[in-house]
């Protein structure tokens, strides 16, 4: 339209608009297919990647950036990956799918970038992960559990937490499996939120109980702006089940907590899929004294002796005045370090081998050793949390254990 | 050929298709540009939902705040046929289409029955009503797992080139579809509803209808987008497929390119994408779209509610300078006697009377404005209708053509009874009127204020060319007999007073009217132009066309009329010729008598 | 007993929805605006609240006393330097710029306290009164107390003063309003800063009673639509009503129904009310028939 703003005499528009398209046809060339790629050379190997430093992800976003930054300054230090130095171009989707596709597209055929990693929340991997397979790039990501994201046949996409969202909680089943028949709960309650995450989570514990033999008391699936747990909290209270497991993505879980604390009933067992992870929130938001005894799954602990955690929690530390890392930046950090054994294992950056080894070997990572199935889910299993005295401790599996002490049955809410 | 470059030398017209020829030919030129492909692709589809938006929107002034609801249909739609069927989902797109349609028309005919914020709240409940069903409805929809699709299967050096174009294809799809409306009578109604719903159902304009319509209409390419954009993206949930951000963006593309105009949407579309892009690359995350785009929306209602489009224009125009020349109102004085297309044979001598009231009533609240009101109008006569003010003259008039509707009594019309029709079909009956204060289309042009009454119900007649062929020309001639011809392309409001009552004549005529209500024809102009009226009715009538006047100029009504009823307090006190009323002391009592005037009802506008 | 528990807490949250609710429906009233920012203000209360609780202890529903000014003059100025400057006669720009506005309050909570849950926990935000088997969360009960104070305090200036009758009138018959010496412009400054205002109450209640983020509001705004909707717009004892109605009827849905469509209610109350009965339980019409 910038013909518009010409001067104008009725017969110098479209002269003017004619010289302005030959202008764009003189000016362009027919450009290089995305599938020609570029040699390689002593210049920086370049990993792309677009999060979501702004809007609904943001906060997950932000922490993977972390992540990922302090994993490439750890491979830097030493030497980077195959003797080339790594450098990151992280891009913002601002949580948004359309973006995201954009900008994946963009590093890929237009910046040409040499390997890339993937981004937060299962929304933008599915969109994001497409493009990458379409473009038959690696496509290591760092969340994105839900189960159907496997089932699309694609050959490049690995998922870097140790189980998909259906096999979350697996742990928390065989804990309680090893309690002597006299301690394990009898009864059960389900409510979980309607989300794709927490969801499959709490459906494969429930069947696996039944399974054992627990009564499911009490289910129930509520909407994600949920606001009222009172009616939730009252009819389970009504029913005293002993285990209650909560598919809580984060306000849900603080808000049942209260609201079965303002009821006054105190299950033996708590159970709670995400919430509980994001400590400060969490302990904030139903008060210290209330999370003690709450259990819940999580990919990682600062705390596990897993090689390089030590110096990734302590090198978080130092950059963001004393903090704890987030899980999401622990998970990111953990797709870079799949990453860089996929290429190491190959020796250049060949996609289509880096692919193919993942598939047949483990990698050791600071959540543990990872390995995958045919389809990129990931085989390994989460660790089993629970709040004692006002932190987090490491009660399952032995190997990762920070405490064998565990608090059974749940104190009374304080 | 010659045609051809002479349509192009309209700068209106040459550059947007300049622009969309270089459109066309940068992937042929760029194919490998996967990135500005996929940018541009999603600009396209955002343009065809604000062209499409526009049509409801725009034209008809019905504000969707949840148009991305028929972009996330049209998506579920394909994509699910895609994965029960195995087939490629594009081939599911005019499902799509018809799916994003049906469900428009559903609510459409639900909520457009009504006017005012109704429709816009409702249509935020729609997105958020689709967003909920969408997440519970597991079976159907795969709730917040969402629907995955196949990736496709042609190369990845073209990877995005196929969509471009599909995107692209769709949007000059849309844009013909918008300006094709716009030209025909059904586009000039939806003008028409935007600008006074009230007096478009008194010209026959089917307000219920062409709203419907047009809801339906807005949603068939965003449907179809919707389709091809489930097929880019590659996956479909609840909460992405039904954004409300997405909404939003096709409401501030359509205000910032020209609310109403063809081209403004699309210009707007293509801003708002490309500003949307070059912010997220060089933004560096550090502010949020959410406050942008906020930003974006509250400064353009607020400093640019008319658009860029509009706004150039006005600038170009007045830059140009030499506004049209308009013809004074001795221009109207010098015209020519009106000819009927269809003259009316005249009435046999015993024929029932044309329109007969009967016991009609109407109370404002505690007001009575008609109280048990009778009233005969003899088919080919002129019948004067005088009273004081606030005897219910105009209430009656609003009652007979459904402009509101009765409380009690009966109006028989050629036969039938018609007090429960809505004005359009009134209209359609041939029954017309003017109004007290003009009710043009203030905003349209003088022409489009004439080719937007229909004279029946049928589609066919919708449908119909506005812009040129018979319509355009019948309105043309009508003009030149009140010699306005001139003011063809002027809007309706910048007009003087009597010139707008002589257009409002002539647009009744438009209707093909048996029956005229005329609603002080001359009141507020001059004498000249009001002798010009006056014999414009005379010549109508002459040609069959029956009139039912209200006038205050009571010498004029008892010279000009057949037959007159007196009216007072909201009841007939006297009828009969011109010479019994003028002698009559009923009459007399009413006008200079004691009895207190009433507060008269606004126009039309009291419940 | 489970029953009778259900409908305790429907109450209470009515009460509270009301004490929402009120401002809105006030400026629909005097303005005839539909304020979609309403619940990004309300939002944006609970925002100041929680920080003024977290630096300074002080209880986050007497922390009302502070922000309830504040948000005064923020109506105020939203008036003057939004609502009085748009096109008028066109109900439809005026929904796009108040929803313009709350996407801006959004933005800016986002780029300025983050996009995190947030929720003030005082001593007793998990404790409960026990009446007989019943529990009455305390939060609930408070915020309950705060409803009632706020209502009951709007009822009193809406009869008893001079500015509050102009508000009235001016609500009914605008031209009335003015013949009598009632500024409108002045009546709807005040409105709107006073409607704006009660989101300063509304805010500290909904600060305790419910974790919120920067995009709560959307989850706000169309609940509080329902519920003025239903109970007529611009009718204060109809909001009150509908709050109740429309609180009762969440509780006992998911008492014994299915949560999940339950949030459909809000939506399915708001497309019939419009269609059945527009002017709602009381109150004016929201939309105009074709044929009156």
């Amino acid at each position: 339209m910038a013909a518009l703003r010409t001067r104008t005499r009725t017969s110098v528009l479209p002269r003017t608009a004619a010289a302005l398209t030959a202008t764009v046809l003189l000016a362009t060339a027919c450009g290089t297919p995305p599938s020609e790629q570029g040699a390689d050379s002593g210049r920086p190997i370049t990993i792309g990647m677009s999060l979501p430093l702004t809007g609904d992800f943001s906060q997950p976003g932000r922490e993977a950036k972390r992540g990922y930054e302090i994993w490439r300054d750890m491979v830097n230090a030493k030497g980077g990956l195959l003797g080339r130095k790594v450098q990151l171009r992280i891009t913002d989707d601002a949580s948004n799918q359309d973006t995201v596709v954009a900008d994946y597209t963009r590093l890929i055929t237009q910046e040409k970038v040499d390997l890339v990693l993937g981004t937060f929340s299962s929304l933008l991997n599915y969109a994001a992960s497409a493009v990458a397979e379409k473009n038959k790039m690696l496509y290591v990501e760092p969340a994105g559990g839900a189960e159907n994201i496997f089932n699309r046949g694609f050959q490049y996409l690995f998922y870097a937490q140790p189980a998909t969202a259906s096999h979350q909680a697996d742990v928390f089943v065989e804990w309680i499996d090893s309690l002597p028949p006299d301690q394990r709960p009898k009864t059960a309650a389900f409510p979980t939120q309607d989300d794709p995450f927490t969801r499959p989570v709490i459906e494969t514990m429930q069947r696996e109980l039944e399974k054992r033999g627990v009564k499911t008391v009490y289910e129930t699936v509520y909407p994600p702006d949920t606001t009222n747990f009172q009616t939730i909290a009252g009819a389970m209270a009504d029913k005293k089940p002993d285990l209650i497991a909560q598919g809580a993505v984060f306000e849900d879980g603080v808000g049942l907590v209260r609201s079965l604390k303002q009821l006054d009933y105190n299950p033996k067992l708590l159970f709670q899929v995400s919430a509980p992870s994001n400590s400060f929130q969490y302990a904030k938001g139903v008060g210290e004294k209330n999370t003690e005894g709450v259990f819940y799954t999580v990919s990682w602990n600062e705390r596990a002796k897993t090689p390089l955690n030590a110096e990734f929690v302590a090198e978080y530390g130092k950059r963001f005045d004393g903090a704890t890392p987030a899980e999401d930046a622990a998970d990111a950090f953990a797709a870079g370090q799949v990453l860089q054994a996929a290429v190491q294992g190959v020796g250049k950056l060949d996609q289509k081998a880096m692919a193919d080894w993942l598939r047949s070997h483990s990698v050791q990572t600071i959540l543990g050793p990872l390995r995958w199935d045919k389809r990129g889910a990931p085989q390994a299993k989460f660790v089993l949390a629970q709040w004692q005295n006002g932190r987090v401790e490491i009660i399952a599996p032995k190997d990762r254990a920070t405490t064998t002490r565990v608090v059974n049955p749940k104190p009374d809410w304080q | 050929m010659s045609a051809l470059t002479a349509w192009l030398k309209q700068p209106q017209r040459s550059v947007p298709v300049l622009v969309l020829a270089a459109f066309a030919l940068y992937p042929v030129i760029r194919p490998y540009d996967g990135y500005p492909h996929g940018v541009l692709g999603l600009g396209f589809l955002l343009g065809v939902q604000a062209v499409s938006w526009n049509i409801i929107s725009g034209y008809a002034g019905y504000v969707s705040l949840g148009h991305v609801t028929f972009l996330g249909l049209g998506s579920y739609t394909a994509a699910l046929l895609g994965a029960r069927t195995g087939l490629n989902p594009l081939i599911f797109a005019p499902a799509a289409g018809v799916v994003a349609v049906l469900v428009a028309v559903l609510i459409g005919a639900v909520v457009l029955r009504t006017r005012g914020y109704a429709f816009t709240i409702i249509t935020i409940a729609l997105l958020f009503g689709a967003q909920i069903v969408a997440l519970n409805w597991k079976g159907l929809t795969g709730g917040g797992d969402g629907v995955t699709l196949d990736i496709p299967p042609w190369s990845r050096d073209i990877q995005n080139l196929p969509f471009y174009y599909m995107f692209f294809a769709l949007l000059l799809l849309t844009l013909a579809f918008s300006a094709w409306i716009r030209r025909t009578k059904f586009g000039a109604g939806l003008l028409a509803i935007r600008e006074d719903e009230g007096k478009a159902g008194v010209i026959g304009v089917h307000t219920t209808r062409y709203k419907i319509l047009a809801f339906g209409a807005s949603a068939f390419f965003i449907g179809m987008g919707g389709a091809v954009y489930a097929y880019y993206i590659t996956f479909l949930n609840p909460t992405g497929a039904f954004a409300l951000l997405g909404a939003v963006t096709i409401v501030l593309s359509a205000l910032l390119g020209g609310r109403g105009t063809l081209w403004g949407p699309a210009l707007g579309a293509l801003i708002v994408t490309v500003a949307g892009e070059l912010a997220t690359v060089y933004g560096g995350g550090a502010n949020s779209r959410v406050l942008v785009f906020g930003a974006a929306l509250l400064l353009v209602v607020m400093f640019l509610p008319q658009g860029l489009l509009p706004t150039v224009e006005a600038w170009l125009r007045r830059r140009r300078g030499g506004t049209v020349g308009y013809t004074d109102q001795a221009g109207a004085l010098v015209a020519r006697a009106i000819v009927l297309d269809r003259p009316r044979p005249p009435a046999a001598p015993d024929a029932p009377p044309l329109l007969e009231v009967r016991g009609a009533g109407k109370r404002f609240g505690g007001l009575v404005a008609v109280d048990g009101a009778a009233l005969t109008v003899a088919e080919g006569s002129v019948t004067g209708l005088i009273g004081p003010n606030g005897s219910g003259k105009t209430t009656l008039f609003n009652l007979i053509t459904g402009t509101l509707r009765a409380d009690a009594g009966e109006v028989h019309y050629a036969g039938r009874r018609i007090d429960r029709l809505p004005p359009w079909t009134r209209g359609h009956l041939g029954l017309g009127r003017t109004f007290q204060m003009t009710r043009l289309f203030r905003g349209m042009t003088v022409l489009e204020n004439l080719v937007a009454p229909l004279p029946d119900g049928g589609w066919r007649a919708m449908a119909a060319d506005a812009v040129r062929g018979h319509e355009a020309d019948r309105a043309k001639e009508l003009l030149g007999y009140v010699g306005l011809a001139a003011l063809a392309d002027v809007p309706a409001g910048s007009l003087s007073y009597g010139q707008q009552k002589l257009v409002e004549i002539v647009q009744v005529l438009m209707t093909e009217p048996r029956l005229v209500l005329l609603d002080e024809p001359t009141g507020g102009i001059n004498p000249a132009l009001a002798e010009r009226v006056v014999e414009t009715i005379r010549d109508l009538n002459r040609q069959g066309v029956t009139f039912l006047v209200v006038e205050h100029n009571i010498p004029m009504i008892l010279g000009l009329c057949d037959r007159v009823t007196v009216f007072a307090q909201g009841r007939r006190i006297a009828e009969g010729a011109p010479e019994e009323i003028r002698t009559d002391p009923v009459v007399l009592d009413a006008y200079l008598g004691d009895t207190p005037p009433e507060p008269a009802p606004a126009e039309g506008g009291a419940r | 007993m489970q029953f009778l528990q259900a409908v305790i807490i429907g109450l209470l949250i009515g009460g509270v929805y009301a004490l929402m609710a009120s401002g809105l429906t006030l400026i629909f009233g005097v303005l005839r605006v539909i304020n979609i920012a309403h619940g990004a203000l309300l939002v944006l209360a609970a925002t100041m609240t929680w920080l003024l609780w977290r630096e300074t202890g002080v209880d986050p529903i007497l922390a009302a006393v502070a922000t309830t000014p504040v948000m005064l003059g923020l109506g105020w100025l939203i008036h003057r330097g939004v609502i009085t400057r748009l096109p008028q006669g066109s109900p439809a720009m005026t929904v796009l710029a108040t929803f313009g506005l709350a996407l801006i309050i959004e933005g800016v909570l986002n780029v300025t306290v983050g996009n995190i849950f947030r929720s003030a926990t005082p001593d007793y935000f998990a404790q409960s009164f026990r009446v007989g088997g019943l529990a009455l969360p305390k939060p609930h009960v408070y915020g309950f107390a705060a409803a009632v104070v706020v209502l009951g305090g709007l009822y009193l200036v809406l009869t008893r003063t001079w500015t509050g009758r102009a508000i009235r009138a001016t609500a009914q018959n605008p031209a009335g309003a003015a013949l009598v010496g009632v500024s409108g412009a002045g009546t709807a400054a005040l409105a709107f800063a006073i409607g704006t205002a009660t989101t300063g109450v509304g805010g500290s209640v909904l600060s305790v009673l419910y974790p919120f983020y920067p995009a709560s509001h959307y989850d706000w705004i169309a609940r509080l639509l329902g519920i003025i909707v239903l109970g007529g717009l611009g009718s204060l004892p109809g909001a009150l009503v509908g709050a109740v109605v429309l609180g009762l009827a969440e509780t006992l849905t998911a008492t014994y129904g299915s949560l999940q469509w339950s949030t459909l209610v809000f939506y399915i109350v708001i497309m019939v009310v419009l269609l059945v009965r527009p002017q709602g339980l009381f109150g004016t019409r929201l939309r105009e028939d074709a044929l009156a």
